[in-house]
This record gives structure tokens, C-alpha cells and sequence, in this order.
């Protein structure tokens, strides 16, 4: 019999985040945990508090009330401490334009504790892992914009940190960069490092992460695991394309429809028992049917049910 | 700390604009000011002088008169054109030493010189006709002591005989006076020293729009070790950019260091005054561009009051006594001092301490500030 897996421990707890920049109340009421190995989605649109709370996390920021709990222990406490165990990619390239890869590498990994031939080894890893080795003696003004991402989050790991957070890593690179950068969080992430990926681009936290928080005017609206997400707030769907069908069928069992490409969206609350009564519909009426099929809800659906879909400053 | 120290250092090093005004410019200023005031003839006395006897005797007179200033010599033949010189006012006096002078002087008769002159410079001829005066008296004591050899007084006898009734004792006494190369290197060197403060206030002002600070805060890097460590790589550089002017004086112009020792303890203080009134500048304007012109007000208000440009004891009274209050007087005087009056390490450590207190205040107000300088750069 196999030994049953350890449950993750939690590595990382918000409660209650507060914090106002004069009358302008930026977090309200913000609470969340991380799992140890987890890889957890910050989504919220502009203004939402996203890169604050990554602030407090980081230590830039004191927050007005509320605690984070790194291992158990009070961040606000020991900042330094805490700073051993968390990399944090800011939003900004924030690296020394005028100095090489190398040397921005070697100012980061000192700042963060990491010394020595320990730190030669470090810089070495992870130039391979960002695939910047050739080019790490060159000023970093040189660099095109995905490049300067890649050393921007390489300088928040060299200290080997157990929870790294990205505050929007990939803003205005091309896609090839991009999915670079995918693949190193992924590859950290198989290590053990746990992630924090703030984001307002829904793709990103489905591609990359397995829960997510949603925050809404400094305040979580929601959490958890992206599945019982999609679940409690998407909405079950079908989708039918068939030649000719100019409308949307009609049923009981649709309660929604919209209009997408060739074919229709259907909303409904029984997806097999929908499903059963549109192949009747089908067969009844010699549909010419080109596709049929079950649309998974999506994040977008999600975040929109949540947030509302009214436009933001 | 340590990395922050190594950092900034790679970066001053790869600042262009830090090389001019801290450099390059003050050299040119010293190259500047020296001929200015090396060509008014602020020390030596110099005589143009047309020899058209080329004889012994006229050689022997030109080697006298050189002894007491500078002669030079131009070409006989072209007399008219070096007369043409004092009409244009490029030279203030001319000696001819005509031809026939040497056999006139052995025939006894007087010999004639004509010192041609510019009556308006009569500041710049009086030392030459003092000299030249001098120089007929000595010719004069000749004949008289060969007289009384010829009437049969012996040496001695002629000797007092001729003797002046009064005799000057010189004394040596120090004074505030200097030559131009004491005055403009370190006044020049001290001007852009305070320069640094626009290097200084450009590096955090940078490091905060940019992120950077809210980055290396993350890392748990404690406040006052980025303070210090951001400090420290000016305080080198200043000290580095004193050593290389003060090398170019000395080696270009013939600047005398005196004592190293009291050299060091001075450009130890003014690095820490520079460069701790610029920290303090730092946290304090809201931005560049109030860095820039508070920077104009210190460095050349602080100049002038100072005595950076000139001599202190040339300037209205009450500009000295603001100078008392710049840290500027307090490094150009000392280092006057050691250059020009030999003072040692006891003599200058009053001077030091001054300069140490200005640096102090500025490191207390950057000290001060800096939370909230750290607030406004996190949000």
C-alpha cells in the first residue's frame, strides 16, 4: 500500500490586508493562502490592488492592518528574514541599464545574502535557465524588451527563494519571450518554488496556475482552486454549428444563447440532458450538423461574473 | 552594503557626464584662470630688450639685468616692428642697448641707453626702472671704486667710503598672499567638488522613478546600509577627483603639495562635506531640476564668497564674513595654507573639523528623510 502524499503545508497566509494611500482606501479587506509547491493566479483589472498587496508581500509596503504569515511567522517582524525566502519581480524592469547582465546578477544575488562561488554557481544556473549565458557580459540597454524580462525575474532567484512572486512579468513582450518566461515558471514551479502570478490576462493564470484569487477594489472576491472556480461561477454552455440555422434553437433547457462565429453559444443549466434534447432537435428538423460540443466555462466568465463588467479607470 | 558600494562605482565609472563636470571641467577652468592670471604678470618683472652692440659689455649688462627679472631678447633688426608692439600695447617697455656701447663704457664716456616705454603702465615699468636705476648705480660704484683705486685709497678704504649710511634687513613674515597657481588650483578644485551633489541627486532620483529602490528594499537590505552604501562611492570619488586636480597643478603648473599628510586629512573633510550636503540635497528637493539650481547657488554663490576666484582678503568686507559660513573658505583656506604657507596637520585640523560638521548636517538631514523619501518611493 502506498504511503498517502503529505499535505502541502501552507507556506504563505494574507489575513485582512488593509492599506490607504491618503483618502484613496487601496486594500480593503484582502486575505488568502498559498500552499507550499502551489501556483496561485493574482487576477484583478487596473487599480484593483494587485501590485500593492504584492508590495506588502515583498516588504516595500507596511500595510495599515492585517498580517502575512510566511511559514508561520509574521513578515512585519522580521523582514529580513522573510526577504530570504521571497523573490520578488517587480512590475517595472527595475536592473541597471548601464551594467551587464552579469553585474546586475552579482548586485541582486549580494543584496539577497548569496556570496561567493555560491553566487558564481547561481549566476550560471540561471542564465542557462533564461537562455542568456552568450550575452550575459553585455549592458543589459542592449537588450530587447523580453530579454530585459528574463534577467528581471533571473535576479529575484538567485537566493533560492520558496515563494517567488511576479508582478506582471510579461507586460509588453513579444510571444516568444513570453512563452519563455512560461516555461521557466513552470520549471520553477516543478522544483518546489511556489508562485504568485499577478496578472489581468486570464489565459495566463489558466495556462500557468492551478488556484487563483480574484480581487475587485482591494477587496478578494473570490479563491481557490481554478477548477471549483470554473464551477461555482462559469457558466455550462454548448456549442452548436450546424448549415443554415439562422437562430438559436429553441428549448427549456436553454436559457441563453449568443452568437458566436458560424455557429451558437447555448447556456444552460444540464449540459447532458441539453445535449440529448439537441441531438432530438437535430435529428428531427435534418440538421446538417458540423459541430456539437460541450464549452468548458472559462476564466474571462468567471472574472466578469465576479467583477461585473462595467469599465474601470 | 558592500554591494551596493561596488555597484555604484561601476556606475560612476560608466558616467560620462560625472568625468565632465567633475574632471574635465575643472581642468580647463585651472588652464583658464592660470593664464589669466600668470599672463598679468601677477610675480615676475619682464624687460624686452633689443641688443645692437653684441659686445661683451653689452652681454655683461644684460646678464645683471637678468639676474634681478626676466629679459628678453629680440632681434636687432627689427627694431621698428617691437616699437610697434608698445604702440599696440603689447609690450610695456623696450631696452636698446645701441651699438658703441662697449667701446663708449672704455673710453669712459656715459653710454646711453633708450628705454623706450608705454606711459600708461606705469604700474608695470616701475619695477623695471627701479631695476635699471639699480643697475646704472652699480656701474656708477664701479667708476668711483676704480677713482679712488687711481687716487691710491686702498680697497677697504673705498669700500666705506662708498658704503650707504642706511642699511634694510630683510624679515620674512607669512601673509595671506599667494601666487596664482596657490589660489586657482585648489579654488578651482574646491568649486567642483560641490558638483558632485548634481551627480548625486541624479542617482536617487533615478533609482526611485525607475523601481529600483522598491526593489532592493525587497531584498531586506536595511535602509541605512543603502544610505551608507550609496554614500561612500561619492565620498571615494571626490577624494579621486582632488588627487587627479592636485596632480595636474602640480605637474602642469609646479604646484607645491607641502605637507601630504595635512593634504589628506583636508580632501578627507571636503569629500565628507561635498558629498554630505548632497545626500542631504537629495532627500530634500522634490526633484532634478530644483537639484540643479540649488547646486548653481552652492557651488558658485559659495565660490565667490568663498575665495574660490579670488584671494578673500581682496573681497568687500562683507562677503568675507559670509564666507566664514561656506564650507568652501574653510577648504580653500586650508589647503592655501599647506600649499603656499607650509602648515602641517596641527595647523589645518580647526579647518577639517568645520568642514566635518557641514558634512555632518547633511548626513543628518538625509538621515532624517529618508523614510519618507522610502514611502514616496514604494508608492
Amino acid at each position: 500500500m502506498k504511503p498517502a502524499a503529505a499535505k502541502p503545508e501552507t507556506l504563505l497566509e494574507v489575513s485582512h490586508l488593509k492599506k490607504a494611500y491618503g483618502k484613496k482606501q487601496a486594500l480593503k479587506n484582502v486575505s488568502f493562502a498559498l500552499k507550499e509547491g502551489s501556483s496561485f493566479g493574482f487576477l484583478g483589472p487596473n487599480g484593483a490592488g494587485k501590485s500593492t498587496t504584492m508590495k506588502i508581500l515583498a516588504g516595500i509596503v507596511k500595510a495599515d492592518s492585517g498580517s502575512v504569515r510566511l511559514l508561520g511567522r509574521d513578515i512585519a517582524r522580521d523582514p529580513r528574514a522573510a526577504s530570504r525566502h521571497i523573490g520578488y519581480v517587480p512590475q517595472e524592469i527595475t536592473l541597471y541599464e548601464k551594467l551587464s547582465a552579469y553585474d546586475n546578477l552579482v548586485f541582486f544575488g549580494q543584496a539577497y545574502g548569496v556570496a561567493g562561488n555560491d553566487l558564481k554557481r547561481r549566476i550560471g544556473e540561471v542564465l542557462e535557465k533564461t537562455g542568456l549565458r552568450d550575452r550575459a557580459r553585455d549592458e543589459v540597454q542592449t537588450y530587447s524588451g523580453g530579454m530585459k524580462r528574463r534577467i528581471n525575474i533571473a535576479a529575484a532567484m538567485l537566493h533560492r527563494p520558496k515563494l517567488l512572486i511576479l508582478d506582471e512579468p510579461t507586460v509588453g513582450i513579444d510571444p516568444q519571450s513570453r512563452n519563455h518566461i512560461f516555461e521557466m515558471i513552470r520549471e520553477l514551479n516543478r522544483e518546489g518554488v511556489t508562485i504568485l502570478y499577478s496578472t489581468h490576462y486570464m489565459e495566463e493564470v489558466e495556462a500557468l496556475c492551478s488556484e487563483a484569487a480574484i480581487l475587485d477594489q482591494g477587496t478578494v472576491m473570490t479563491h481557490g482552486p481554478l477548477g471549483e472556480l470554473l464551477e461555482r461561477y462559469g457558466n455550462r454552455s454548448i456549442y452548436l454549428e450546424a448549415a443554415g440555422l439562422a437562430e438559436p434553437p429553441r428549448d427549456p433547457l436553454i436559457r441563453g444563447f449568443r452568437k458566436e462565429g458560424s455557429g451558437w453559444i447555448l447556456e444552460t443549466p444540464s449540459v447532458d440532458e441539453a445535449m440529448q434534447h439537441l441531438l432530438g432537435l437535430a435529428t428531427r428538423n435534418r440538421w446538417s450538423v458540423k459541430r456539437l460540443e460541450v464549452v468548458r466555462p472559462s476564466l474571462e466568465q468567471v472574472f466578469l461574473t465576479v467583477t461585473g463588467t462595467a469599465l474601470r479607470d | 552594503m558592500f554591494a551596493i558600494i561596488i555597484k555604484e562605482l561601476k556606475l560612476i565609472r560608466k558616467d560620462k557626464r560625472s568625468f565632465l563636470f567633475l574632471l574635465l571641467m575643472p581642468a580647463l577652468f585651472i588652464v583658464m584662470f592660470s593664464s589669466f592670471y600668470g599672463g598679468s604678470g601677477s610675480g615676475a618683472v619682464t624687460l624686452h630688450a633689443v641688443d645692437q652692440d653684441q659686445s661683451a659689455a653689452s652681454r655683461e649688462l644684460i646678464g645683471r639685468m637678468d639676474r634681478a627679472m626676466e629679459v628678453k631678447l629680440d632681434d636687432p633688426s627689427s627694431l621698428e616692428e617691437q616699437l610697434g608692439k608698445i604702440r599696440k600695447g603689447q609690450y610695456s617697455a623696450l631696452l636698446v642697448i645701441p651699438a658703441g656701447f662697449e667701446s663708449g663704457l672704455k673710453q669712459g664716456k656715459a653710454s646711453s641707453l633708450q628705454l623706450y616705454e608705454d606711459p600708461s603702465a606705469q604700474a608695470a615699468l616701475a619695477p623695471v626702472q627701479a631695476i635699471l636705476d639699480s643697475i646704472s648705480n652699480q656701474y656708477r660704484d664701479q667708476k668711483l671704486a676704480a677713482a679712488f683705486a687711481a687716487m691710491g685709497a686702498a680697497g677697504t678704504r673705498a669700500d666705506q667710503i662708498m658704503a650707504s649710511p642706511i642699511h634694510i634687513e630683510s624679515i620674512p613674515t607669512s601673509s595671506d598672499h599667494l601666487g596664482y597657481v596657490d589660489q586657482v588650483v585648489p579654488g578651482m578644485t574646491v568649486m567642483f567638488v560641490f558638483f558632485i551633489i548634481i551627480t548625486m541627486t541624479r542617482r536617487f532620483f533615478e533609482e526611485k522613478k525607475t523601481g529600483l529602490l522598491s526593489r532592493i528594499r525587497s531584498t531586506g537590505i536595511k535602509p541605512l546600509h543603502y544610505l551608507i552604501g550609496m554614500w561612500i562611492p561619492f565620498v571615494l570619488t571626490v577624494i579621486a577627483q582632488c588627487v587627479v586636480l592636485f596632480a595636474f597643478g602640480r605637474y602642469v603648473y609646479g604646484l607645491k603639495l607641502g605637507d601630504i599628510a595635512a593634504l589628506a586629512v583636508i580632501v578627507v573633510a571636503l569629500s565628507v562635506a561635498g558629498t554630505g550636503i548632497g545626500l542631504g540635497l537629495s532627500f530634500l528637493v522634490p526633484g532634478e531640476s530644483a537639484a540643479m539650481v540649488i547646486t548653481q547657488v552652492i557651488s558658485m554663490g559659495g565660490a565667490m564668497a568663498g575665495g574660490l576666484w579670488m584671494p578673500s582678503y581682496l573681497l568687500p568686507k562683507f562677503l568675507q564674513t559670509i564666507g566664514l559660513f561656506t564650507p568652501q573658505f574653510w577648504a580653500q583656506h586650508s589647503l592655501q595654507n599647506v600649499f603656499a604657507h607650509g602648515a602641517h596637520t596641527g595647523d589645518i585640523l580647526g579647518a577639517a573639523a568645520i568642514l566635518l560638521i557641514f558634512g555632518a548636517a547633511g548626513l543628518l538631514v538625509a538621515f532624517l528623510r529618508l523614510p519618507g523619501f522610502l514611502r514616496s518611493a514604494a508608492s
